[in-house]
């Protein structure tokens, strides 16, 4: 088994610190030398210790997408939608540096570039940037084209879309969003089905208004 | 009845123009406060403004009696500040209420505010579980879709055991749409805890032969982590698998699931890339797929980006199955079509596939010498670092010190921290592997 990581010695040679680990249940299962100082409780087997960390109970959930985000040319943001459990600051300091370094690059360069642990896919339309994190293994090439999808989708419901009807509905583009993608996975691909499915919501929408506009005509709640 | 919907959905635009009033249909306060910050000069104008708007909802919210449409409203804008990134924790409780309490509208638009104000290791999430419960069971299917969509977004570990029979019962539903929606979120159960869902495995390969094959492309994602966990005990599948590609590809979908002239390119790839995983290191299934494989590399349209992806994943799944040495031929020349294009997108995925096909045919790189020094000339950056992985992958014995050279004259201009420890790694490595 080659380690996972290593430490230098006093001598200058490489010991073996963590052989490997494995995420299992609400944590992750390490196997150790039995030569490191450990402080978690462990287990010995062998020359090896085997211990056990319990993580909270945020796991890591491996998504194909991990955010999408919708921003203008100045950086306002205009839509975000996050498909794991981040907290606040942690999301408002990777917007601020990625929107940063998305509208420093140049229109030929490519559309994918690889910022810390995330590959980044953005594409620009007229005055938006559309923005997606997705996995390091995954196809970069059909992500551009899901967001390309997705513009459709906006462009079909809204009539040849602009960045203003998005600024003011936002909320049905994230009702969009959610017929396209659900838990950043993708959920449905054809055209047709998402627009029915988002039809279908509005014309009930539609017939509860009316029904609800009748009745405070004649004075009922 | 689809008569009617074709004719909503012409009518769509005009619709949501006349609700509420307004021209873009939105209350008044809104648009207010959108022109306003369009307007302000400066930064310090508009977080005055978003100051006021803040303390105002604040205060709107807290009085007593305020009806579901009106709430909705102030939901609306709350979102909106949020966006722009104010704190508006006070305005969560309200969320969740209207989530509850609302009718058709208010509640589509309560459970959006709470899947973007909250996340599932929020303590407020608990107070979720009822009002999903209650949607999951009702008749309407509205509320089941805003139920499942909401579970997609925010369950966490202990809340599944409360949810986990009605959404496995909404596998059997007459509606597509629900089906799909309940599949997706079984997939989020499995992510989150594999052991819960051991025992209904046999329902995921029900949902596979689904009449609809919007349904059975939902399933495709949950299969690919099933077969990435354990791969042998997905092994019988490879046919059936095999068999839906070359329908796939034969055209046999509705015309509605094309896309810019390729057929279901999202489905072809996710059924590339369970084949990837299924025939690696396994003759016998490699050789179940060798067919469609080759049928999909002769058959893909290279006149839109989409075509490219699909061909990308195909050249991907060919090096990563058992080798046959045609379709490697094949995928190779098919290489040579993305590194020839102008577009930097096609040359990165040229680069990257060039990469993965190093370990099975180590001579394709030779081929496209030129091209790959092209590419590290490149001003873009991202071409640069994946060509400079090639180049790493591609160190043998006679190239070693031209390659370190590289290597260390771009670490010294480069100013990205990761970038620089990633290359650092690369130079030591290859220093103890060849030490001269």
């Amino acid at each position: 088994m080659s380690p996972k990581f290593t430490r230098k010695g006093n001598n200058g040679q490489n010991y073996p610190v963590c052989y490997g680990e494995h995420v299992l249940g609400g944590g992750v299962i390490r196997l150790w030398c039995r030569h490191q100082n450990l402080c978690t409780p462990r287990w010995i087997v062998g020359n090896y210790y085997i211990s056990i960390d319990v993580r909270g109970s945020t796991q890591q959930v491996v998504k194909m997408m991990k955010f999408m985000l919708l921003f203008s040319r100045q950086g306002k943001v205009r839509l975000q939608q996050w498909y794991s459990a981040t907290q606040e600051k942690e999301k408002k300091k990777i917007m601020r540096e990625l929107i940063t370094i998305i509208l420093a690059r140049k229109p030929k360069m490519c559309s994918f570039l690889e910022w810390k642990e995330y590959k980044i896919v953005y594409k620009r339309y007229a005055s938006l940037y559309f923005c997606c994190a997705i996995e390091k293994g995954d196809n970069e090439l059909l992500t551009l084209e899901i967001i390309h999808r997705y513009v459709e989708l906006l462009d079909k419901y809204f009539g040849s879309v602009c960045e203003l009807d998005i600024i003011f509905n936002f909320e049905k583009a994230y009702f969009i969003l959610d017929e396209l993608m659900l838990g950043g996975e993708i959920q449905e691909t054809s055209k047709k089905n998402c627009l029915k499915a988002i039809a279908a919501q509005d014309l009930l929408q539609e017939e509860a208004d009316a029904t609800r506009n009748v009745l405070e005509e004649m004075g009922l709640p | 009845m689809t008569e009617v919907m074709e004719r909503t959905l012409a009518s769509l635009p005009m619709f949501m123009k006349g609700e509420l009033g307004g021209p873009f249909g939105v209350s008044r306060g809104f648009q207010t406060l959108i022109k306003a910050i369009g307007e302000s000069q400066s930064k310090h104008e508009e977080e005055r403004i978003m100051k006021k708007e803040v303390s105002y909802l604040q205060q709107k919210l807290t009085q007593p009696d305020i009806s579901n449409k009106h709430m909705k409203e102030l939901l609306v804008r709350l979102v909106y500040c949020n966006m722009l990134g104010h704190d508006i924790t006070f305005g969560y409780i309200h969320a969740l209420k209207l989530a509850q309490q609302g009718g058709l509208v208010e509640k589509r638009v309560g459970y959006l505010a709470v899947s973007l104000f909250l996340h599932e290791d929020h303590e407020l999430i608990m107070l979720l579980i009822n009002t999903i419960q209650k949607d999951l069971k009702s008749t309407n299917i509205l509320h089941v879709c805003m139920g499942l969509t909401a579970v997609c977004a925010l369950i966490s570990t202990e809340m599944i055991p409360a949810l986990l029979p009605m959404v496995e019962d909404k596998l059997q539903h007459p509606k597509e749409v629900v089906r799909k929606k309940a599949i997706m979120a079984l997939h989020r159960f499995y992510l989150k805890a594999p052991n819960m869902v051991q025992h209904i495995h046999e329902k995921f390969r029900k949902v596979l032969c689904d009449r609809d094959p919007g349904v059975m492309g939902a399933s495709l994602n949950i299969f690919y982590d099933l077969i990435k966990e354990d791969v042998e005990k997905h092994r019988d599948l490879t046919n059936t698998f095999a068999c839906i590609m070359k329908q796939v590809i034969g055209g046999k979908l509705t015309n509605d699931f094309t896309y810019h002239s390729v057929p279901a390119p999202w489905i072809q790839v996710q059924l590339l890339r369970i084949l990837g995983m299924l025939g690696a290191g396994h003759k016998k299934n490699s050789e179940q797929m060798y067919a469609v494989l080759d049928e999909t590399l002769d058959k893909s349209e290279i006149n839109h980006n989409i075509g490219y992806a699909v061909l990308y994943e195909c050249v991907r799944t060919v090096t990563a199955i058992h080798p046959n040495p045609a379709l490697l031929e094949k995928a190779a020349e098919r290489i040579g079509r993305f590194l020839r294009s102008h577009s930097n997108n096609l040359r990165y995925l040229g680069i990257t596939a060039l990469t993965s096909m190093l370990p099975v045919l180590p001579g394709v790189a030779g081929e496209h010498q030129l091209v790959v020094i092209e590419c590290l000339d490149d001003p873009d950056e991202t071409l640069q670092r994946k060509t400079l992985d090639l180049l790493y992958r591609m160190t043998g014995p006679t190239n070693v010190t031209v390659i370190c050279d590289r290597l260390i004259s771009h670490l010294s201009t480069t100013a990205d921290t990761y970038l620089q420890s990633d290359l650092v790694t690369k130079i030591t490595q290859l220093a103890e592997r060849y030490p001269s």
